[in-house]
């Protein structure tokens, strides 16, 4: 009778899944939809506010802005509740109309790194639309057993013939151009249209030496297999996540500077669940939810909050320590506009199919 | 013909529900797709410039150029190696065995596909086991670029179409009655004429439905190339994803999608003769 | 002399296609049981540890139980639409059938990415949200055709004669379908079902564009391997492989005890 029963309710509740799936049912109360990075998708990192509060977050990855935004806009009003997104790129959103003011009293403002606030971007006619939760650099990762460790310290060995065929680049447009740009010894924040041909003709000079040019994972394990020595664009979120596996992995910051990425947390204008939101956000940004997305199993990097509950080990991985000096020598991603932009992807697309 | 007007109605009724969902999922989603990319990115402008810019920027073409050369190379091949494979199956493995030889030919098959092209880059790694094997045995003296290369997408293509295409050419042997054989040899004519006059003519239907599914396949691939290519070079369907997941340009994507249908299309014309579905 | 010589060479290249084909399978399962993070040489395990992370893992064992139901649910409307349409166009005649036949079969010769982004843009423009429902719509796009083309073609004339002596006996037009058509193309029919099983099983472009929290196996397994060259994603590729297997061989041994009875 029992196993009856145990094998009727366990009928019913695949049927229920089942039903819950095609009909599909609009998205629960208790249920958080947020569009986000793959750091976000860590289940040891999710998994812990699920419980404490009882809901379920749904986490929708998508890469680059101009995809998130493209995502917002082929849904209703309402199936969104958070976002992660370039700290720089905040105000993009504010100008769609897509944001909340977030409430600057409830979040731990005074404990961020103060270079990584970005009010510039962040906040819009004097109120806070997005608060940073994790940042690091674009700039060179290398295997400090296979090259000459001060070559590392210009971008020029970048370019340099000793180390063609040992380079990998991350194929993400923005920050390898950014560093291109720096390389020139332009800023990122000035870019314009007339910049672009100098900028096109180093990352030619770049991808004569690539072996490929790769998205996170690709480039990652290029690096970490030895299959290139030097990974353009990458950073601590390439080197900090392999350092058990492979010690040898390091990154600089070379004479000219590096690129700073940095990823902000937003909430919704028309989400539903404006609470359960800013509490996700809280937890991101709490000492324990920091440590948690700084060591995510997609990719590592500094946390915003500078109280996060790191331990020694990791910090020290993460050189938590030299932050201000690297800090000092950074540039912002490039924040083109929507022509500059396609520019720019088109720049990319020529290295690409460079032979 | 006397009947009465619901057997009229019947037929009607039994094929409505297939062709207007083809209707309603296939063919509107395609007219939205061609509308769309005769539209302006962010505005609702009516534009060419999509189509435009894929004849104006030589990177763009080049992706079109690249996906050709990749799947006719590819296409070729998996006929070249399969043909052969399947005429072993069918001809010198005993009976009673070609079906486990069969099933064990395409049993990979059912790895998923995501995985079937990662595996392909452990194995063609840096220091893969293919690496390892030649360094080792001092066929080589450094490891060879082998991931990361179009040869990679090459290999990852081939082993798949491989497979698909010695089921179909075995079933085209399989059908071939051993009369056919009888009598070309009774006629006084060798293996090799046999073959080229008699098997192979006979089995050349076969042959081109497996070339053309491999071609329309491999050329809308994203995954393949996307894995093992290491984008040192960009296929079309990596620029369409491209424009898809950077920017969210989809009348641009629109515009590239409908541009590789129409090679497709030519495609099919080309081998149109080959691919009548008939009845038995 | 000469025939050896032959059928040493015959062997060695089916070997040698064997061992092409079976290559990336043996690596992927052999450095599943690695106990260092990479699944490269040289081999460390074994070990089971990427196992337990794998099935551990919620968003992997729901879109595992995800891409079953959906793999199932499109494949049993593909066919059956497909053989409804297959019997109307050769039991009946109907004017332009040609046409309306390759109209059916028209996606067949269409990327999958092409379905896939037009139905997104269709979906987008009509407000209907990302889902299953709509990836297990584009599942039924894909194999509708083939479904139909495989019937169709099974459809010999020879089955006109005992449906007609069925009619003949009185029985009404869905007592002909259901209980001698269909048991009369059988075959087909299960063969055109374990083929868009395995399609939709696998497909991945068309998940990809049209779902949004619940997805299928192959696009949880990408999104796995944008994490880095991991042995889980060795874990999880042979298990689905396995399972693959187990569920083929129970089809085969079903079809074939049918077939010799």
């Amino acid at each position: 009778m029992k196993s009856i029963l145990k094998q009727h309710s366990r009928a019913s509740a695949i049927a229920t899944a089942a039903l819950a799936i095609f009909v599909a049912s609009p998205a629960l109360s208790q249920d958080l939809n947020a569009l986000i990075w793959c750091d976000h998708a860590d289940p040891a990192l999710l998994q812990p506010f699920e419980e404490a509060n009882g809901v379920k977050v749904n986490v929708k990855e998508f890469e680059g802005t101009g995809a998130g935004l493209a995502l917002v806009e082929q849904s209703q009003p309402g199936d969104w509740d958070v976002m992660v997104i370039d700290s720089i790129d905040v105000s993009r959103g504010v100008e769609k109309g897509l944001f909340e003011p977030l409430p600057e009293d409830q979040l731990p403002f005074a404990d961020l790194f103060p270079e990584v606030k970005m009010d510039s971007s962040t906040v819009v006619d004097g109120k806070r639309y997005g608060i940073t939760e994790k940042f690091g650099y674009n700039t060179i990762g290398f295997n400090n057993t296979k090259v000459d460790v001060a070559d590392m310290q210009s971008m020029a060995s970048l370019t340099d013939p000793k180390y063609k065929g040992r380079i990998a680049i991350y194929d993400y447009y923005l920050p390898v151009i950014g560093m291109a740009a720096m390389s020139l010894g332009k800023k990122t924040a000035d870019l314009t249209d007339a910049d672009l041909p100098a900028i096109s003709d180093v990352l030619m000079k770049m991808k004569a030496n690539a072996k490929l040019v790769g998205e996170v994972t690709a480039s990652q394990t290029a690096l970490a297999t030895g299959e290139v020595d030097i990974l353009v664009g990458g950073g601590e979120w390439v080197t900090a996540g392999l350092a058990k596996e492979n010690p040898a992995l390091d990154f600089s910051i070379p004479k000219e500077g590096a690129v700073l990425w940095s990823q902000a947390l937003a909430m919704f204008k028309d989400s539903k669940n404006k609470d359960l939101a800013l509490k996700f956000i809280q937890y991101i940004l709490s000492p324990e939810g920091q440590a948690r997305l700084a060591t995510s199993s997609c990719y590592w990097g500094m946390p915003a909050n500078s109280k996060a509950a790191l331990t020694d080990e990791q910090k020290k991985t993460l050189r938590f320590d030299e932050q201000p000096a690297f800090l000092a020598r950074a540039q912002a991603y490039p924040a083109p506009s929507a022509e500059l932009d396609k520019k720019m992807q088109d720049i990319w697309t020529g290295m690409l199919q460079a032979q | 013909m006397n009947e009465s007007p619901p057997g009229r109605l019947l037929p009607w009724a039994l094929v409505t529900p297939a062709l207007l969902w083809t209707l309603v999922f296939f063919v509107l989603p395609f007219i939205a797709m061609a509308a769309l990319s005769f539209l302006e990115h962010g505005g609702g402008q009516a534009t060419f410039d999509n189509y435009r810019q894929f004849l104006d920027n030589p990177s763009y073409w080049r992706a079109m150029v690249n996906s050709l050369e990749v799947t006719l190379t590819v296409t070729a091949i998996s006929v070249l190696l399969a043909y052969p494979f399947a005429w072993i199956l069918a001809e010198v493995v005993p009976q009673r065995l070609q079906r486990l030889a069969l099933v064990l030919a395409i049993l990979p098959f059912w790895t998923s596909y995501v995985v079937r092209s990662y595996s392909w880059l452990l194995v063609l790694a840096q220091n893969g086991v293919v690496n390892r094997a030649l360094v080792g045995s001092g066929l080589v003296d450094a490891p060879l670029q082998l991931a990361n290369t179009r040869a990679a997408t090459i290999i990852g293509f081939v082993h798949f179409f491989v497979m698909l295409l010695t089921l179909t050419i075995f079933a085209n042997l399989k059908q071939l009655s051993p009369s056919y054989r009888r009598a070309a040899a009774d006629l006084g004519a060798g293996p090799l004429r046999t073959f080229l006059h008699v098997i192979l003519p006979l089995t050349l239907p076969g042959i081109m439905v497996g070339a053309f599914l491999t071609f329309v396949l491999a050329i809308g691939d994203y995954i393949t190339p996307q894995i093992l290519g290491g984008n040192n070079e960009l296929l079309m369907p990596q620029l369409i994803m491209m424009q898809i997941g950077r920017r969210g340009d989809f009348p641009l994507a629109s515009a590239l999608a409908i541009i590789l249908m129409l090679v497709v299309t030519l495609a099919y014309l080309l081998c149109a003769r080959w691919l009548k579905i008939e009845r038995a | 002399m000469m025939r050896l010589a032959g059928k040493l060479l015959v062997s060695a290249y089916a070997l040698a296609i064997y061992g092409f084909i079976f290559l990336p399978v043996v690596v992927l399962v052999l450095f599943s049981f690695q106990a260092t993070s990479f699944p490269i040489p040289p081999f460390t395990g074994p070990s089971l540890r990427w196992y337990e992370t794998v099935l551990a893992d919620t968003r992997l064992t729901s879109a595992l139980f995800n891409s079953v139901l959906v793999a199932l649910l499109s494949s049993a409307l593909a066919v059956a639409l497909g053989f409804l349409a297959a019997w109307g166009f050769a039991r009946h005649h109907l004017p332009r059938s040609g046409l309306l036949r390759g109209l059916i079969t028209l996606p067949l010769t269409v990327s999958y990415l092409i379905i896939g982004m037009g139905m997104l843009i269709l979906f987008n423009a009509a407000g209907i949200p990302r889902s299953l429902v709509a990836a297990g719509i584009g599942h039924v796009v894909i194999n509708l055709p083939l479904c139909f083309a495989i019937i169709y073609s099974q459809m010999g004339d020879h089955q006109v004669n005992i449906e007609r002596a069925a009619r003949d006996l009185g029985a009404p037009e869905w007592k002909v379908l259901f209980l001698v058509s269909v048991p009369v193309l059988w075959p087909a029919i299960f063969a055109s079902f374990f083929l868009s099983m395995t399609f939709s099983w696998d497909e991945f472009v068309i998940s990809f564009l049209l779902t949004r929290f619940d997805t299928t196996l192959p696009v949880e397994i990408w999104n796995l391997l944008r994490s880095g060259l991991n042995p889980r994603t060795n874990a999880i590729g042979s298990l689905v492989f396995g399972v693959s297997i187990v569920f083929a061989l129970l089809l085969e041994l079903a079809f074939l005890r049918r077939s010799r009875r």
